[in-house]
């Protein structure tokens, strides 16, 4: 037996050595198809690569809910040119172990043309490289982390705001409210909540806006009590969480708990963290607001209401699916079906309306949206509304 | 200060509510019950679906919920664990994993993954102490933990049917040859434990205010600690280690901050075990073979594998798939081959010298980062840095881990699982940004970044891996190792220094664990400490028990089995899990020694 181990071993090693030199040129190279559609109705497909299980699932659903609705309606359209769009679902559980695999997968589906996700950076940067290499445009269009686009290639676009830019107009705002001290907590994630934090403490820096404490905090965590406590012990006018929605929804809770009232700049457009008592009166900047009077903002959570009626809100997660897609579609309409053609049509479209924005126009050199705009809103029974303070 | 005690004490309630289950089902079974962990989240859940959808009362819905989770504790005993812990424990933890997924999985199709507010069943903020403001439900929170540890102390103490569990747990053949029911006996305490689970699940929900099906694994896991730290069996220790821990927690988050919660956890854990190896009111295992691997190397043989099947395994691995698989399935490959790399460096240290460690997330991240670390800034080529990352995951988890080795059997495991999440926690604190731009590696300038590419490459290194193990198996070396992990006391007894050749078996893992992490990082070119979970462990672990607990090469069956069927089932997406759960308890059942050991 272990004469055999011994020759196996030695043919592996060689065998590798011979498939690596004799791969050698191919390996460098990239093999993408170019995806595309044949006849003239054929379908479009767009991949998505979100998790549907594990712990992130809850986003998973949401992005599904809006995908599902949007496809309905362009296809009742007459989808793009005439050819219908679908949408081929992979679950990847946001973790990088499958979404490489599902980034593989799509790259190999020819008929494929862009594919949309992941949630989390951590699956959606290691997958970035296979996009890239198949050609494939990944629309990361939850991707808030600023790498995701700076670190890309011309293959990674997002339409969603970036962190930097969301807490450099949060300090900038808070200053303006004539407030000169905060208390911070922050997700302690290297992919999203310490660059975020950063940047909030940059621009408080610039803008004179003082921070009497920060504290890191782990997102799996639940009780913060202890550490709220100290962050308030010097008495900061405000206070303001860099997080999630259920995050912020515990932290707001137990900081009324221990009897702190400033107001909290925090939270998230979410059900938990709009169904907790205590986050009434919380103020963040956004962009999708569900009470805007705007008609094609109407029109939509309308349609999804009617659509899903056992949700109670239809959230900025939802809100920025349906965009992705009206803006994939718009982009294909613009470049064609194809691969390349999308891409090319990233670059062209301009003024796509949008449930977030009003409008979106993308900058080609960064691959995110031209001038994002930030309304401050505030929560009042479990509704975001825009608020003049 | 005060309030700092208060909340301690809040935390500490439900902690200890949790390791009092553990530490039942642990003392009469003698196996590690990680569906503990689901009935947190589901009792949470079940709990906001009869409030909030049924409308039913609080004072309805907590029995309801208690008989639910009890029923399902009842159910799962008979059906999954009680079959495989009357002789191979180890199977039994396994199956219990897979139950916990099935269990959280089935509770997120039934009622959606989202956070859901709990509702303010009862005032939660009505009283004031100092700054703090408590409420009535605070109040009947900690009323009812008293209640029900009472009722459970004398139940035990005086109850006849609690003696007999006493019994049953000091020792379970002389129970039986006593007269004492125990299978009866043992169904009883799980259903007791899945019903304080579901508990436990009620109060945090009322305590935090916000849940969903996932919500338990945290508390669970701190509940788990918990139960170990008071002494695995002893449900006195139990309430002690759930109060001790909340309210060290609290102070600990004060002055170091919640970033360090876990390390400060995870200290406090080992810290107790250096003095205490049977943990606070626990007995010292007075067997020194590991009790889940010791019973288990007796059991079942290798099974005989023909020559031809190497050659046709190494044909078909090393040239066919390459020349035909697309890329979808060499990037498939790539991860089974990575995963069957640590786990097979991983069979030493499980296999051979019997310590089933459950935190290998640790030295996989030691590897990656400083893999990733000394590619993107110092500039060393991946080939340097391939070893250097061995190396360093070897040295720097063998210094950390080198407290721990006087503990013995489960307690180890616990320890080991604290450390890899501590490493992790650690090397966030250290590093806290992301990685990004990792160098892919080169050979004289040319990328070698297809899937193909790194296929070839992590091949090349599994067979490296399982050449090395099979050399040191069939050293005096490895002989030596083996003989630990077969009979401690003998090996003691004969002169061997076990407690240095565990570490030396841990070293070699966390070696084969830096590699694989190094290969991760630059595969992924990014990395960040999200990526080494405790799942992450928990999956090499799987891995190596499923391919059978010694046999390197049945880590690549294991890895090819748990990747490769994630992949398989993308028919069923919402089902997946569940279907993986329900794949690996069959295999278990039928297979409890590993898929290539016969039953014996």
């Amino acid at each position: 037996m272990s004469r055999i181990i011994r020759r196996a071993l030695f043919a592996s090693t060689v065998a590798t050595a011979a498939a690596l030199a004799l791969a050698g040129c191919s390996l460098a190279g990239a093999t993408a198809s170019t995806g595309g559609s044949g006849s003239a109705t054929s379908t479009v497909y767009f991949g998505v690569s979100a998790a549907q299980t594990g712990q992130y699932a809850q986003y998973g659903e949401q992005f599904k809910q809006a995908f599902d609705l949007a496809v309905e309606q362009v296809n009742a359209n007459g989808g793009i040119n005439g050819h219908p769009v679908a949408l081929k679902y992979e679950d990847s559980q946001s973790d990088p172990k499958q979404s490489v695999t599902v980034a593989q997968k799509f790259v190999g589906d020819s008929d494929v043309i862009l594919v949309f996700g992941d949630y989390s950076s951590a699956a959606s940067i290691p997958a970035s490289p296979i996009y890239t290499s198949g050609k494939l445009l990944q629309y990361g269009f939850n991707n808030s982390n600023p790498d995701f686009t700076d670190k890309g290639s011309q293959y990674q676009w997002s339409s969603s705001t970036t962190t930097s830019d969301s807490y450099e107009w949060t300090a900038d705002y808070i200053k303006k409210q004539g407030i000169d001290s905060v208390g911070v907590t922050y997700l302690n994630t290297s992919d999203w909540g310490i660059p975020a934090y950063q940047a909030f403490t940059a621009e408080a820096e610039k803008v004179g806006l003082k921070i009497t404490a920060a504290e890191a905090v782990d997102p799996t965590s639940d009780d913060y009590r202890p550490l709220l406590t100290k962050a308030v012990a010097a008495h900061p006018q405000a206070f303001v969480h860099i997080g999630y929605g259920p995050d912020a929804a515990k932290l707001v809770t137990q900081l009324r708990a221990i009897g702190y009232q400033g107001t909290f700049y925090g939270g998230q457009d979410e059900q938990s963290f709009d169904g907790t008592p205590d986050a009434a009166g919380s103020i963040i900047g956004a962009q999708f607001i569900e009470t805007n009077p705007d008609k094609n903002v109407q029109a939509f959570v309308t349609a999804f209401k009617k659509k899903y009626p056992d949700d109670a809100d239809v959230t900025s997660f939802e809100a920025g699916a349906y965009d992705a897609l009206n803006i994939a579609v718009a982009a294909a309409k613009a470049g064609g079906t194809t691969r390349a053609g999308i891409l090319k049509g990233f670059g062209e479209i301009t003024h796509v309306p949008s449930v977030v924005y009003g409008t979106v126009t993308f900058d080609p050199a960064t691959r995110r949206i031209l001038h994002p705009q930030f309304t401050p809103t505030i929560l009042k029974d479990g509704k975001w509304v825009a608020y003049n303070g | 200060m005060f309030d700092t005690l208060i909340a301690g004490l809040l935390r500490g309630n439900v902690y200890a509510l949790g390791a009092v289950g553990v530490s039942l089902v642990f003392g009469v079974m003698n196996v590690v019950n990680f569906a503990q962990f689901s009935f947190f989240g589901l009792g949470a859940m079940l709990a906001w679906f009869f409030v909030v959808k049924l409308q039913l009362s609080f004072w309805v819905t907590l029995p309801l919920v208690l008989v639910i989770c009890a029923a399902l504790g009842l159910i799962i005993n008979i059906s999954v664990v009680r079959p495989l812990a009357k002789y191979l424990p180890l199977a039994a933890m396994l199956s219990t994993y897979a139950v916990s997924q099935i269990l959280d999985n089935g509770s997120q199709l039934a009622f959606t993954a989202q956070f859901r507010v709990f509702p303010e069943v009862l005032p939660t903020s009505n009283l004031h102490i100092g700054n703090m403001r408590v409420g009535t439900s605070d109040i009947v929170m900690l009323a009812i933990t008293a209640v029900v540890m009472v009722a459970m102390s004398v139940f035990l103490k005086y109850g006849r049917t609690g003696r007999a569990i006493r019994a049953t747990a000091q020792d379970q053949e002389a129970a039986l040859q006593m007269g004492i029911p125990v299978g009866a006996v043992q169904n009883l305490s799980f259903v007791i434990a899945s019903a304080l689970g579901g508990l436990a699940g009620i109060f945090f929900s009322l305590y935090i205010g916000v849940v969903n099906p996932t919500s338990g694994l945290n508390i669970g896991l701190t509940a788990f600690v918990a139960a170990t730290l008071g002494g695995l069996g002893s449900l006195v220790g139990a309430v002690i280690g759930g109060f001790v821990l909340g309210i060290l927690e609290a102070f600990g988050i004060y002055a170091f901050g919640d970033a360090s919660r876990l390390i400060i956890v995870f200290v406090i854990l080992i810290l107790v075990l250096i003095v205490r190896p049977g943990g606070l009111l626990g007995r010292v295992p007075l067997i020194s073979t590991e009790p889940l691997t010791g019973t288990f190397l007796g059991k079942g043989r290798p099974l005989r594998i023909p020559r031809w099947v190497w050659v046709a395994a190494f044909a078909v691995g090393g040239i066919v798939i390459p020349l035909v698989a697309d890329n979808y399935i060499l990037t498939t490959g790539t991860q089974v081959l990575i995963y069957a790399i640590i786990a097979a460096g991983f069979t030493v240290t499980a296999g051979q010298a019997g310590v089933l460690a459950l935190g290998q997330a640790g030295p996989i991240a030691i590897g990656a980062y400083t893999s990733a670390l000394l590619s993107v800034y110092a500039h060393i080529p991946f080939w340097a840095a391939l070893p250097i990352a061995g190396l360093a995951a070897a040295i720097v988890a063998s210094v950390l881990a080198s407290p721990i080795w006087g503990v013995k059997g489960h307690y180890i495991s616990i320890a080991t699982l604290g450390l890899g999440i501590a490493i992790v926690a650690v090397i966030q604190l250290i590093v806290p940004n992301a990685v990004y731009d990792i160098p892919v590696p080169q050979i004289a300038g040319i990328p070698l970044n297809t899937p193909l590419a790194y296929y070839l490459i992590d091949f090349a290194v599994l067979m490296l891996t399982l050449l090395v193990m099979w050399r040191l198996r069939r050293s005096h070396l490895g002989r030596v190792i083996s003989s630990v992990g077969s009979d401690e006391t003998a090996a003691l007894s004969v002169g061997v220094r076990v407690r240095d050749y565990k570490a030396l078996a841990f070293a070699v893992s966390a070696f084969f664990a830096g590699i694989g992490g190094s290969l991760l990082a630059h595969q992924y070119t990014y990395i960040d400490t999200t990526i080494f979970t405790m799942l992450m462990s928990l999956l090499v672990v799987t891995i190596v028990i499923l391919g059978g607990i010694s046999l390197p090469y049945g880590a690549v069956i294991g890895s090819i089995i748990l990747i490769g069927a994630m992949e398989l089932l993308r028919f069923a997406p919402e089902w997946r899990i569940i279907v993986y759960g329900l794949v690996l308890i069959l295999v278990v059942r039928f297979r409890p020694g590993g898929i290539l050991v016969s039953n014996s």
